[in-house]
């Protein structure tokens, strides 16, 4: 299948990106490593008059330490550049290893880090071809005024999908979005609204730029566990992000978050609490693993059962804390 | 649309091509430059039939405009060989079975040619590992890692020892 027509622009910073996105807000997208916005302009999910190229925007490259403060990442770094960073290996573990994660590793070749975190929401009706949505009925997030997964109700329940957020809600990221009026830095967690067909604070002049990592966050233990059925290419159809820190035997700070089950990455409420000043033992991973099966809220958006996908969270939750404790 | 004019660095020779901005980059190597090597296969991002190497990277042809890969060398299947005759990869991919039905094979040269270039001696699970983004129908994924470990023992006997 061929694109939908376009004209295409391709800016060299990010001030001459967001003039062209401040004069053609209405009907633009932004194109960056094109694993995700390719596939569904394919599709016909997609059909603006403008395309936005900014891989060529060199000042949104790169991984820059910034002593006593975290690091900074640039948007269009790519996910295999972060997998084998060995500065992030090190200090922010997690990130790595959701990173190495996702998709394939030419995909991880191409995928930024901007874009796995701006991923559009998934759904077994939205991401099919216009034949396949057309013979089968429109839904709410594209054509269409009701949703097939959940019938009755006006929200889109499409799943957010990405590997990485769950790691960076972990380590309490802070992202920033360049736009006409300039540039504001925003909480990961407040970045994403939970409902489906407007699933981030991203508004259509807006770019995000950059991806902070507070030094707070650095040197947490760290683990990513994704269910797919695929060994390799698939997108999460569960995934947990835990980060925890230890003194003395006991843990003294601790996070946990979810992917692919809710239509936002979410970390979980309660977690920390329920973790801190304890020692790791079996029946405390049981307790969080209970607790994160009960944040998680899967619907029949994608591939497995959400019965198996809502376990499986409780699962990897609980082994994700004892590879943590037994490390 | 109104077509545009762009440069294109294919396999060490520049081409200049009227074509549209939308165009993918695997429909301007296969329409435009006839370099019918790289497969259009899932049409969907994911089976690696498509692969190429941009400036050296392996990506998928098929999720990329060819306008946006303008100022990068480009290389595809029709690169690999050396001097008119069949690299040791090829070479070895023959002799060992390495292609069934022979669809996916261009991607994978792509692959392979990328994993040895960045790593001369890989372990079995390398191998596995950077041949996990590619999908082949015939599952013939056994003697693929065969023919690499055949192609890799040849380059070393190739290379003498000092």
């Amino acid at each position: 299948m061929s694109l939908p027509q376009f004209r295409l622009l391709r800016p060299r910073s990010v001030e001459e990106a967001v003039g062209y996105l401040a004069t053609h807000a209405s009907n633009i997208r932004v194109l960056a490593g094109g694993t995700d916005l390719i596939p569904s302009m394919r599709q016909k999910l997609f059909e603006p008059e403008y395309v936005l190229d900014v891989r060529r925007i060199a000042e949104l490259q790169g991984i820059r330490p910034q002593r006593g403060v975290g690091v900074e990442i640039g948007v269009l770094t790519t996910l295999n550049a972060i997998e084998h960073s060995d500065f992030l290996r090190k200090h922010y573990p997690v990130l790595t290893e959701a990173a190495a994660t996702v998709a394939s590793p030419v995909l991880r070749n191409m995928g930024t880090i901007g874009g796995n975190i701006c991923l559009d929401t998934r759904c077994l009706w939205y991401n099919q071809s216009l034949t396949w949505r057309k013979a089968c009925g429109f839904c709410i997030k594209k054509n269409g005024d009701l949703c097939h997964v959940a019938p009755g109700g006006t929200k889109c329940w499409a799943v957010f999908s990405g590997d990485t957020p769950p790691a960076l809600l972990c380590l309490n990221a802070e992202v920033e979005i360049a736009s006409p009026s300039g540039a504001r830095r925003l909480p990961l967690r407040e970045f994403y609204t939970g409902i489906g067909d407007d699933y981030r604070k991203l508004q259509p002049n807006e770019l995000l730029t950059r991806v902070f990592l507070p030094e707070s966050s650095a040197d947490y233990r760290g683990v990513y566990r994704k269910l797919r059925v695929r060994g390799s290419i698939d997108y999460p159809l569960a995934g947990v992000a835990v980060v925890v820190k230890r003194s003395d035997g006991h843990v003294s700070d601790a996070r946990l978050a979810l992917t692919a089950v809710n239509p936002a990455p979410v970390l979980v409420k309660g977690a920390s609490a329920m973790l801190s000043g304890k020692t790791m033992t079996e029946e405390l991973a049981d307790k969080v693993g209970d607790l994160a099966a009960r944040t998680a809220k899967p619907l029949t958006t994608s591939a497995l059962t959400p019965e198996y996908r809502r376990e499986m969270i409780r699962v990897f939750t609980r082994r994700a804390i004892l590879a943590i404790a037994n490390n | 649309m109104k077509k545009e004019l762009i440069e294109l660095n294919v396999n060490g020779r520049t081409h200049e091509l009227a074509i549209e901005p939308s165009k993918l980059l695997l429909d301007a190597l296969r329409q435009d430059l006839q370099l019918t090597g790289s497969k259009r296969g899932c049409d969907d991002s994911s089976c690696g039939a498509c692969t190429v190497l941009v400036d050296g990277i392996p990506m998928l042809s098929c999720t990329m405009l060819a306008a946006s890969c303008e100022g990068q060398e480009i290389t595809t299947v029709e690169g690999v060989s050396e001097h008119g005759s069949l690299a040791a990869i090829q070479k070895a991919y023959g002799d060992w079975g390495g292609a069934q039905c022979g669809y996916c094979t261009p991607g994978f040269m792509m692959t392979v040619k990328h994993l040895l270039a960045v790593n001369a001696n890989p372990t079995e699970e390398e191998v596995r590992s950077a041949l996990s983004s590619n999908l082949c129908r015939c599952t013939g994924y056994s003697q693929m890692y065969q023919a690499i470990k055949a192609a890799i023992e040849a380059e070393q006997k190739a290379v003498p020892s000092t």
